[in-house]
């Protein structure tokens, strides 16, 4: 699993990036990349890992394109790519959906970044009360990755040959923040 | 009634280190909270709350030294905060104390909780 984690490419400033099943395991090995390797800076580190917890188990719940692993689990598949440049990080992650189920996502956007950070501070609160999601969580992901990463959202959507979408979400880390 | 001890894993998944005594109503939540079955777990936190407010009834004092929580947790932390409140309106004597990574970030999601439950939490920095 640790050799389909590709790292370190000097390519497009490309630091960690990875495609295929978001399970457990993959999750916990790139969890243990970002918190250990990333960078020399613990706080840079500890923001792009709150990131990727709530982004990646984005794909793992909600991708179209899934798989089930060696034990029997069904799970999402997508991609995550973090590049480093020399006063940020973008994390950006990208994975199969259909129009109908991310249209709401890009509305979320849309609202979360027209929002100062006050607004999107009681946005939060007004949300984590609301009736817990599908997945126990508490419809605040989304929320959560522009406040920690104090920068937009930014997304795009590609259409493919199967007529579903691929969906890719973009959020930049600063490094002196 | 039983006390709560959970000892921490930071594994695939991370389990915070839990231990609530009735004895004395001391109650600490430290570690790291990212769980594959988030409500399930502090379910049985819920529970203990539930039992000791209606039956001890004697004063809480709760520690919440995490060093990291994802969103999930958070509502689960919220909900407990929820509680606590409910027992001191209803008379019940609540202490809590907070300890925080010194960062703004973390100082707001405090903040937060406070507004969020109107709860009076002591904050505490702390380096984790």
């Amino acid at each position: 699993m640790e050799s389909a984690v590709k790292k370190h490419r000097t390519v497009d400033n490309i630091a960690i990036s990875y495609t295929g099943i978001f399970d457990t395991e993959i999750l916990s090995v790139l969890a243990k990349e970002i918190e250990g390797t990333l960078s020399q800076d613990d706080k840079v580190n500890k923001k792009v890992f709150k990131i990727f917890i709530e982004l990646a188990q984005n794909i793992s719940f909600y991708s179209l394109e899934r798989e089930v692993n060696s034990e029997g689990s069904d799970m999402g598949v997508g991609t995550m790519i973090i590049r480093n440049f020399d006063t940020y990080f973008e994390f950006s992650t990208g994975n199969k959906t259909t129009m109908e189920n991310i249209i709401p996502v890009m509305e979320k956007c849309d609202n979360i970044n027209s929002m100062s950070r006050e607004k999107l501070r009681e946005y939060r609160r007004l949300q984590r009360n609301m009736p817990a999601g599908e997945k126990g969580g508490g419809n605040i992901g989304l929320i959560q990755v522009a406040l920690t990463a104090s920068n937009p959202i930014q997304y795009s959507l590609v259409k493919c040959e199967d007529g579903s979408y691929f969906y890719i979400v973009s959020v930049r880390i600063d490094k002196d923040k | 009634m039983e006390d709560i001890h959970i000892e921490g894993v930071h594994e695939a998944y991370f389990t915070p280190t839990v231990n609530f005594e009735v004895a004395t109503g001391k109650c600490e939540i430290s570690g790291e909270s990212y769980l594959e079955e988030t409500t399930k777990f502090y379910s049985r936190l819920f529970e203990w709350i539930k039992a000791y407010t209606s039956t001890i009834k004697g004063p809480l004092v709760f520690d919440f030294k995490l060093s990291y929580f994802n969103t999930s947790s958070s509502k689960c932390l919220v909900d407990i905060l929820d509680m606590l409140k409910s027992y001191k309106n209803n008379g019940g004597d609540v202490t809590v104390n907070w300890y925080y990574d010194d960062s703004d970030e973390e100082l707001e999601e405090v903040d937060d909780f406070i507004l969020e439950t109107g709860l009076q939490i002591n904050k505490i920095p702390m380096e984790f």
